[in-house]
């Protein structure tokens, strides 16, 4: 019982995706924290406001955790497709003959 | 790196974390400095960083007297948010500092970044947590 | 990244490089900024020399210099998105007699002037700090407040010397400076020369005066 909780949150905790969510989460992060940065130094320095300017950037942070660290469905869109495994075929019948 | 930016800027510690907030509201604890040795700006005004025999925290405030030049310059500080000049700080009989008790003036800054080491060392509990939680990582996780 | 915790770590360590080019280029932008600071006048109203003590239980007696003043200055331009605060101070400088080329200089009066971007963290009495804030009320920067008009100012601190001997010192003269502190970046003080869009300081330096004969203390 208590193994199967442990496994349980395991899977809460470790949120795996797939390897093009992979790929994917790699771009959205690299994408989404380098676009507010820029945001954040042009519309601070065009509005001479500087705590806009780290507002926009905490905000956009923020924004990239959430969109990137969850295993959001759109990370698990191509599961891999594991061969059979080898169990189920040990379990063909094999014929004998007794004399 | 660490070694040769010490050689560069000539500071044995060329980055430090603010430690009180005897700068206000310039500096604040938690806030990152960097040093520049080479030599010390030691115009009157500007930041620097001393340190007084015997006491082992270095002190950063800015220069509010000067008295001649070369290894003989006298130097008086106070902490912008202090009312008294450094004089009760300095060692037993000591006046104004010299030269060699500078190990840097102030040249760049970064805000709040230092303030994790600060947490770290004054709130020793922390680390506990922090181990606690490691090993709370290395529970959920699947080998 | 391909557990949560993986991603974590990497988005974080992106995100400490973003956000430190990010500091570099706010840094950066100063150097685009025009600075031309300038100061109108700037005289000695009164000028005394006294004798005291340095503690309360010293046995010592020193000279004291007291310099009243009056300025005005324009440092408009020295604040800008970067900028935290701006100290202004005024120094005393003498030469040292019988040494060439070495000059003495004490702080007699200095002011920190925030942006509002920093009015929280100053250090001002509450009912002061309310007022402060009320007066750039939905502004991110406050150039107004590089204006200076100072009238028959009583110095702040004392000026001393070493050798406790200050009076009839020949050739002072008192001196504007600022040191302007940002956010992200280096210090910045007044200049004597143009460094890019930086001017020089101008103006900032009264005329040359002698300090006064010791004033016997008279006791009433």
């Amino acid at each position: 019982m208590a193994q199967d909780a442990l496994d349980k949150l395991r899977d809460l905790a470790d949120g795996q995706i797939d390897f093009e969510g992979q790929k994917l989460a790699e771009l959205l992060s690299t994408l989404l924290l380098s676009v507010f940065a820029v945001l954040s130094f042009m519309v601070g320095f065009t509005l001479q406001d500087i705590k806009l300017a780290v507002y926009i950037g905490l905000v956009g942070t923020c924004l990239t955790f959430l969109v990137v660290v969850p295993p959001w469905p759109f990370f698990t869109r191509h599961p891999i497709k594991w061969l059979d495994a080898y169990a189920s075929r040990s379990l063909v019948a094999i014929e004998t003959t007794t004399e | 790196m660490w070694k040769g930016l010490s050689v560069i800027t000539a500071s044995p510690s060329p980055i430090v974390v603010v430690l009180s907030g005897s700068m206000e509201p310039a500096f604040q604890r938690g806030d990152l400095l960097f040093l520049w040795n080479n030599p010390a700006p030691d115009h009157v005004g500007s930041v620097v960083v001393y340190e007084v025999k015997d006491k082992p925290i270095p002190i950063v405030h800015r220069i509010v007297r000067k008295f001649g030049t070369g290894p003989d310059t006298k130097l008086l500080t106070k902490g912008d948010n202090n009312n008294a000049d450094d004089t009760e700080l300095f060692a037993k009989g000591q006046d104004y500092l010299g030269p060699d008790d500078i190990i840097g003036g102030v040249v760049g800054y970064i805000p709040f970044v230092g303030y994790v080491t600060i947490l770290l060392s004054e709130y020793p509990w922390l680390k506990t947590a922090m181990l606690g939680l490691m090993g709370l990582l290395v529970i959920l996780q699947r080998e | 990244m391909f557990n949560s915790l993986n991603r974590i770590q990497n988005t974080f360590g992106f995100f400490t490089t973003v956000a430190f080019v990010l500091a570099s280029f706010i840094a950066l932008s100063d150097f685009v900024t025009p600075r031309a600071p300038s100061a109108g006048t700037i005289v000695p109203e009164s000028v005394q020399v006294v004798k005291g003590r340095p503690h309360y239980y010293s046995s010592k007696k020193e000279e004291y210099a007291i310099v009243k003043f009056s300025l005005d200055a324009s440092l408009e331009s020295l604040f800008t998105w970067n900028t935290k605060q701006v100290f202004v101070y005024v120094t005393v400088e003498w030469p040292e007699p019988g040494a060439d080329n070495v000059t003495n200089s004490a702080v007699i009066w200095d002011q920190i002037i925030t942006s509002p971007s920093a009015d929280h963290l100053s250090n001002l009495s509450p009912v002061a700090l309310r007022k402060l804030k009320r007066s750039a009320e939905g502004k991110s920067i406050d150039p107004s407040r590089g204006k200076l008009k100072i009238k028959n100012q009583k110095p702040k601190y004392q000026i001393t010397h070493p050798t406790g001997k200050l009076a009839e010192a020949e050739d002072v003269r008192l001196r504007l400076h600022y040191s302007v502190q940002p956010w992200f970046g280096i210090l910045t003080f007044d200049q004597e020369s143009d460094i890019g869009l930086w001017k020089a300081f101008k103006g900032g330096v009264s005329e040359l005066f002698k300090l006064p004969a010791l004033k016997k203390k008279t006791t009433t």
